[in-house]
């Protein structure tokens, strides 16, 4: 018999342990101080991000970082700090140990029972002391709260009759609101990390694009923007005032229709929102030598930033940048709407650029050695960003949740009078003590106005007793 | 010079009269000076708010598109959230900080004035006339907060230099009077405030003038109160316009995290209000540290940082 039951004991045992061990780290995981440290190093890492350049390449940070911080910059990825795992598993530990303080703590800090307290040890207490007797002084008590609204209930401790008067009590729960508000934000994160996606197109004024995620078709009719010259105290400035792409679009398998496309006003097409996002203009570029094409100039027009080889050469052509104006000395001008536009184009042997040469439309360049090049027409393109994001409604729920629960509890002051009667010689004594979620002094006024009001009120001998 | 840039001087005037108003009033309590200090400072608080309407109206384009016509809202918000909360709690004595910092921060507004500006495509959105003034509104609420953090910490080191002065000279009286002074939970003023003052001490006289630390704490409490929840919604409102602008409603954008840190800072103060170890000295220390955050998500962001929200730009 012993030698069956021994293992089953140990096994017992062990697994009380385990139920022990893990109940210790929950109750660790929900400590009020830990989950203030968790919400100090989310600051801390947050401002990291602010203060550190993010998303550049490690050579922007060698450029302008002193060479130890660079070093730990890259090695400690505080160039991606948002995205790295460390912050994403200190957020998921903040919502853990968020949710198990609510349950271990905040519940029953928050709702307390109604008990007895010891009344002179309570900082806001005060003793009135009556002629009448205990049933009348009590009576009189009672009716007080009530006529003021106040939630009244009575329970027996050790044969004492207390009176427990409570205002705001529902406001008690403001800490789970403001609390699920924040898991709700998590949970439409984290929906957005498992089943979203985004991305941006760039779409040639007449071309179509199909949306890779989704088979949605765009097709930009006509992109146009409006720029105006305003004179400002510190000169003359060119302001953008409106991007407009016009569209024609199907989600997969579908018709094409028309849309429009501006800032600020994205189209949801099939539950994914596209945004007008900035346009450029595209050129384009043909390569000759001694009057016949080459292979490798470019098909289709560059954009700024795209470049090709020049033949066989080592030597490369770089479409650098759009110029709208070219001004009359023949220099790159201020003003950002099309008036004799050019392009500045950057050639370079291997990876050494020799030069940039700021070339109007609609014109050949001599390259040397029979290669001319031609720079031709541009064609506006539109940027589009594209999102699908499933967590919005509980992001956008969440964010309300949090607030209502932020404004409960810092507007709300839920508070507890305790009251016991006694009989004294002379009569009773009512002895007043009140508690509130936030500490005393926030009370204090409104404790000794009432407690002078009830004192007025039980010494006035005209007063009946309430029913 | 515009009629706007004299409404803005003529409101930086009655800033700086009322500021003295409202220090003398500090200083001796004299009632005259704080009769002068409230009318001063809400002339130039509407004549604030007057030079912003007129602006917008004259010029058809939202005042608040940039750093002149945020820090002339910031101004007079704060000037108007304090004199709201002044006629709810009387804290009058802090008027002179808060005018002082407002026509600071106005002078300053006026060196980005560029004149009239429509805003960038991505600018003109009804949500600039929501998101705005409420991010303003938060930012205000935390100056006129760490103003009375700021009270607080005076009152509690110049209590604490009267108590060291009190247990040396109880220390040189005799060992048996040396002991400390309890003090109850609902902290009243130090006893050595109040016989230090008794014996004429001008600190303690002074001193005594302010309310208790637990009153200028619960002060502190009230303000955030009304900040956090402004700056939470803040942050929502500007999370929904990128959504509509850009695409996400987080981007990671310098701005938008230096307010998440701001709002991280808060809402430590928040929960460490609820601990009586902290209500009090670490709570103010900590309103001060957030409205350090604030200033550095509202000028160091704009001017130091570029990214979505950048006025370089
Ligand atoms: C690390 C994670 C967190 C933990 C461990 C935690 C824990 C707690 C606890 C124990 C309380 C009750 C304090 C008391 O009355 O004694 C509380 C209050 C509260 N918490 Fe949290 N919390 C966390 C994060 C958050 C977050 C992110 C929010 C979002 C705003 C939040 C909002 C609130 C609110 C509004 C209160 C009520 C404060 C008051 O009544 O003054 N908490 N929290």
């Amino acid at each position: 018999m012993a030698s069956t039951s021994a293992p089953n004991l140990q096994t017992r045992n062990l697994r009380e342990q385990l139920a022990e061990s893990f109940d210790d780290l929950l109750l660790q995981l929900s400590n009020f101080w830990f989950g203030m440290s968790l919400l100090a190093l989310w600051g801390v890492m947050t401002l990291i991000g602010v203060v550190v350049e993010q998303g550049r390449e490690p050579a922007f940070y060698a450029e302008n970082y002193a060479p130890a911080l660079t070093r730990l910059i890259l090695r400690l990825h505080l160039d991606n700090i948002y995205h790295g795992s460390a912050y994403i598993a200190l957020v998921a530990l903040i919502v853990a140990c968020m949710i198990l303080a609510t349950f271990k703590r905040v519940i029953p800090a928050r709702l307390p029972p109604l008990h007895a307290v010891k009344i002179d040890k309570i900082p806001l207490h005060a003793t009135i002391a009556l002629p009448q007797d205990v049933a009348t002084a009590r009576a009189r008590t009672e009716a007080f709260f009530r006529e003021r609204g106040w939630l009244v209930r009575k329970r027996e401790h050790s044969g004492v009759e207390w009176t427990f008067a409570d205002k705001q009590n529902w406001a008690r729960r403001g800490v789970l609101v403001a609390h699920l508000g924040f898991v709700l934000i998590a949970i439409g994160t984290t929906m957005y990390w498992a089943w979203g996606y985004n991305g941006d197109t760039t779409i040639l004024t007449g071309a179509e694009v199909t949306i890779p995620q989704n088979g949605t078709r765009l097709h930009l009719d006509r992109f146009a923007y409006q720029i105006e010259p305003i004179q400002t105290r510190g000169g003359l400035v060119y302001q953008p005032i409106d991007y407009v792409s016009d569209l024609h679009v199907a989600p997969r398998e579908g018709a094409l229709h028309p849309a429009v496309l501006r800032v600020n006003a994205p189209l949801d097409i099939g539950g994914t929102l596209y945004y007008q996002s900035s346009y450029g203009a595209a050129v384009a570029f043909a390569l000759t030598k001694d009057g016949k094409p080459v292979s490798g100039s470019p098909a289709v027009p560059l954009k700024e930033g795209e470049g090709f080889t020049i033949g066989s050469t080592a030597r490369s052509i770089r479409y650098d940048r759009f110029v709208a104006t070219i001004d009359r000395d023949g220099r790159i001008g201020a003003d950002p709407r099309p008036n004799n536009p050019g392009v500045v184009i950057d050639v370079a042997d291997g990876n050494q650029l020799i030069g940039s040469i700021l070339v109007p439309l609609d014109r050949d360049l001599d390259l040397g050695n029979g290669y001319r090049l031609r720079v031709g027409r541009s064609t506006l393109f539109s940027v589009i960003q594209y999102r699908h994001d499933p967590g919005v409604p509980f992001v956008g729920l969440g964010a309300f949740v949090l607030l209502a629960g932020l404004c409960i509890s810092f507007w709300c002051v839920p508070a507890r009078f305790y009251v016991r009667v006694d009989e004294t010689p002379e009569g009773s004594s009512v002895g007043i003590a009140a508690t509130t979620v936030k500490g005393f002094e926030i009370f204090d006024e409104q404790f000794r106005s009432l407690v002078a009001a009830l004192r007025g009120d039980l010494q006035d001998p005209s007063a009946a007793p309430a029913t | 010079m515009s009629f706007d840039q004299d409404l803005i001087l003529a409101a930086i005037s009655a800033y700086i009269v009322a500021t003295l108003a409202f220090f003398n009033y500090l200083l001796s309590r004299i009632e005259l000076s704080r009769r002068i200090g409230i009318p001063l400072a809400m002339i130039g608080c509407a004549l604030q708010f007057y030079e912003l309407v007129y602006r917008g109206t004259s010029s058809h384009i939202w005042p608040l598109t940039n750093l002149y016509g945020s820090l002339s809202l910031f101004a007079a918000m704060s000037v108007l959230i304090f004199l709201a909360f002044s006629f709810r709690l009387g804290i009058w004595f802090m008027g002179g900080f808060v005018t002082a910092l407002a026509s600071a921060f106005l002078a300053y507004a006026l060196t980005w004035n560029e004149g009239y500006l429509p805003a960038v495509p991505a600018l003109q959105s009804y949500w600039i006339k929501i998101h705005v003034p409420l991010v303003i509104s938060a930012y205000a609420s935390f100056l006129v907060a760490f103003v009375s953090s700021l009270l607080y910490l005076i009152k509690y080191y110049g209590e604490r230099s009267l108590d060291a002065k009190a247990t040396r000279a109880a220390a040189a009286a005799g060992p048996e009077l040396s002991r400390g002074t309890p003090r109850s939970i609902i902290v009243g003023d130090s006893p050595n405030l109040e016989r230090a003052a008794a014996s004429g001490n001008a600190l303690a006289l002074w001193l005594a003038t302010l309310p208790t630390l637990a009153k200028l704490d619960s002060i502190t409490y009230q303000i955030v109160s009304l900040g956090l929840p402004l700056l939470t919604l803040g942050i929502i409102t500007g999370a929904w316009w990128a959504k509509e602008a850009w695409g996400a409603y987080w981007q990671w954008d310098p701005k938008e995290t230096a307010a998440l840190v701001s709002w991280i800072v808060y809402a430590m103060y928040m929960h460490l209000h609820t601990r009586t170890a902290w209500r009090g000295l670490r709570c103010a220390w900590l309103s001060v540290l957030g409205f350090a955050t604030i200033i550095f998500c509202y000028l160091g962001v704009n001017i130091w940082i570029s990214g979505l929200h950048s006025y370089k730009m």
